[in-house]
């Protein structure tokens, strides 16, 4: 049973990471009716920052503290939003009007550029991301949690609450919600729609933030980080490509289904087991859990 | 000065060309890649038999993405399961190698039907995210299943038979890649103009408005997956003829985007542009490698330490660029060369 739940809970951390880079798809999927196939990228460069961050800070006498992680939380966050800003300006907002396929392409050539600058810069070799959050075991009964994977799964849940609160309650989620139904209706409406893309993608780099700094304290900061967003493309389907919350769900019950695959029916499993799941998903319910039908006119 | 193309008729609309010069540039093109082999030393035939297989995939990816409009982010699972087949059937079974390349294609495309069956009822986004699971699953099948495959230390591939007596490997798998081309381009352009072409360009425009013409959706849907698979697959059966050996690590997702960028490169649903496409983006780091190369710079350790990321930087900037600028890729400059040289002196 020990067995079981340890491999449950580490499931929903590597989940909680997951969820973090699906929420990223969905928003920007919302708002602009694009997939954007560099998030993953995205969660990686944040990842590499808060890695530079961390140990350009001089660290103290017992080694790196707990104090830097008051610059390297906001920077990585900071740096992360103004690149996403940044990329949307210069390469997504001039293929306004161009067919779905074009725009998917630019984010797809986006974001094998950015992987190749990072190994170029970074290289090949996995750096050592200094402790941050200490490496404290907290014991939950059968369930024994390092301090870091309780911290993820803390931030997916206040992450997933602020997200709620953000579309459900506040003018700035009204105005995307508004512009995801009909950017035409929007405008007319005098939304200011170039703003609401630019917001979409600040907020997708916030959830590439917080999944790149998971992935800094929970894993390795190496050239294969960008796979972890290569495999959230399932919680993102099983969610709903336009569910923000689905995104996360999905993102909790595809990291449990990968551990327990990988767990009990043997390592390659967890691989494709995401991928497998939304294969059978799919020809059931096409736009996944909570995605919204697409209802057209001819 | 060439003037009134108009047409008649309706066979002349879809004729495979209007005007006799073009096929005279055709045969000339083609005696010029016959005579190649004679001419030429191993490392431009290389490069030469590398452009013909890959056109033959691009060309298939085309008629998929750039005819029939259905996005797929997972060619490279196709190409893969092209070069095992050739791999398993001539080392372990002992086939020959031209049975074995038949196989090739007819397991890709048999293989396709297990994508494009769950497939048909996405559209867009949610179809180009299953080819990518697609990709993933048959790496990690062709891993798992060790017996068969060797898992992840890949496996040899028995050479070619001579086409004729006397000719070495390399120059063979040339002129077979050749002839295989030029019967998958005169295949493409006879499937583009025919009616089922036309179908898939309804799909293409609108999938709803073209069942309401009454084109049935779920065949020629089915049928774009399953030639696009097979044209792969024999690809991926050439490319293992020409490598001698097939490595489940080749056929990552970066090969599927590199086979995209090649369509949109060339041309988005043109042959003319899948050709280029290739020529160009399969020739383009050699040539900066010829070109900036061997000045013993910081380029050479750059390109010699890093080619893969130089590569992917190539890749992503070209297919940027032509996005931004010219969407119509190579074959729309094409065109527009020609046109301005016809029209010569009155065109602006």
């Amino acid at each position: 049973m020990d067995f079981l739940f340890n491999l449950l809970v580490s499931g929903l951390v590597v989940g909680g990471v997951y969820g973090l880079i699906a929420m990223g798809f969905a928003v920007i999927y919302r708002a602009t009716g694009m997939l954007n196939f560099a998030q993953g990228e995205l969660m990686m460069l944040a990842a590499y920052i808060a890695y530079a961050l961390a140990t350009w800070m001089p660290a103290g006498p017992q080694g790196p503290d707990a104090g830097a992680l008051w610059l390297v939380v906001p920077g990585t966050l900071a740096a992360a939003m103004v690149a996403a800003v940044l990329l949307e300006a210069l390469f997504i907002r001039p293929m306004a009007g161009e067919s779905m396929f074009a725009k998917v392409m630019v984010t797809i050539a986006l974001a094998v550029m950015i992987r190749a600058g990072i190994v170029l810069a970074w290289g090949n070799e996995p750096q050592l991301m200094p402790r941050l959050l200490g490496n404290a075991l907290i014991r939950l009964g059968p369930v024994a949690l390092y301090t870091p994977q309780v911290v993820v799964l803390l931030a997916l849940a206040l992450t997933s609450a602020a997200t709620w609160a953000l579309f459900a309650r506040s003018r700035a989620g009204l105005a995307m919600r508004a512009t995801a139904n009909d950017e035409s209706a929007a405008l007319l409406m005098g939304i200011d729609v170039r703003r609401v893309y630019t917001l979409a993608w600040a907020l997708a780099a916030l959830y590439a933030g917080l999944a790149g700094l998971a992935c800094a304290f929970l894993f390795s900061v190496d050239p294969t980080v960008y796979s972890l967003g290569l495999r959230s493309f399932p919680a993102t389907i099983l969610g709903g490509l336009d569910s923000v919350l689905g995104g996360a769900l999905g993102g909790l019950v595809i990291g449990v289904l990968e551990n327990l695959a990988g767990g009990y029916l043997g390592r390659g499993m967890k691989d494709i087991v995401g991928f497998l799941l939304i294969i059978v998903v799919l020809m059931v319910k096409p736009y996944g859990l909570f995605g919204t039908r697409r209802i057209e006119r001819v | 000065m060439r003037s009134g193309t108009f047409k008649q008729s309706y066979a002349e609309l879809v004729a495979l060309s209007d005007n006799p010069v073009k096929w005279a540039w055709c045969a000339l093109a083609l005696a010029a890649a016959l005579a190649l082999p004679a001419l030429a030393n191993s490392y431009v035939l290389g490069l030469a038999t590398t452009i013909a297989v890959t056109a033959i995939a691009v060309l298939g990816l085309n008629l998929l993405t750039g005819v029939a409009g259905q996005l797929s982010l997972g060619h490279a699972g196709f190409l893969a399961l092209g070069a095992y087949t050739q791999a398993i059937l001539g080392t372990d079974h002992g086939w020959p190698a031209l049975p074995a390349l038949a196989a090739a294609g007819m397991v890709a495309a048999l293989s396709s039907l297990a994508v494009g069956i769950p497939s048909l009822r996405l559209k867009g986004l949610y179809l180009a995210l299953t080819t990518l699971g697609f990709s993933v699953i048959v790496s990690y099948l062709l891993v798992m299943f060790e017996g068969i495959t060797r898992g992840p230390s890949g496996m040899p591939v028995p050479p070619l038979m001579p086409l004729v007596s006397g000719l070495d490997h390399g120059r063979s798998v040339y002129l077979l890649a050749l002839l295989l081309l030029v019967a998958f381009v005169l295949a493409t352009l006879n499937l583009m103009r025919s009616k089922i072409g036309r179908a898939w360009a309804a799909l293409h425009e609108h999938d709803i408005a073209a069942s309401a013409m009454g084109i049935n959706l779920t065949a020629y849907k089915l049928l774009a997956f399953v030639v696009s698979a097979f044209y792969a697959g024999v690809a991926g059966g050439l490319l293992a003829l020409q490598t001698r050996y097939v490595n489940v690590d080749t056929f990552g997702v970066l090969l599927s985007v590199e086979a995209l960028a090649m369509v949109i490169v060339g041309g988005i649903g043109r042959v003319t542009g899948a050709l280029l496409g290739t020529a160009f983006l399969v020739g383009l780091p050699e040539l900066i490698r010829l070109g900036f190369g061997g000045t013993g710079s910081w380029f050479d350790t750059l390109f010699a330490n890093h080619a893969h990321e130089v590569k992917e930087l190539l890749y992503g900037a070209v297919i940027l660029l032509f996005l931004r600028l010219e969407p119509e890729g190579l074959a729309g400059i094409w065109r527009k060369a020609k046109r301005f040289w016809v029209l010569w002196p009155l065109s602006k």
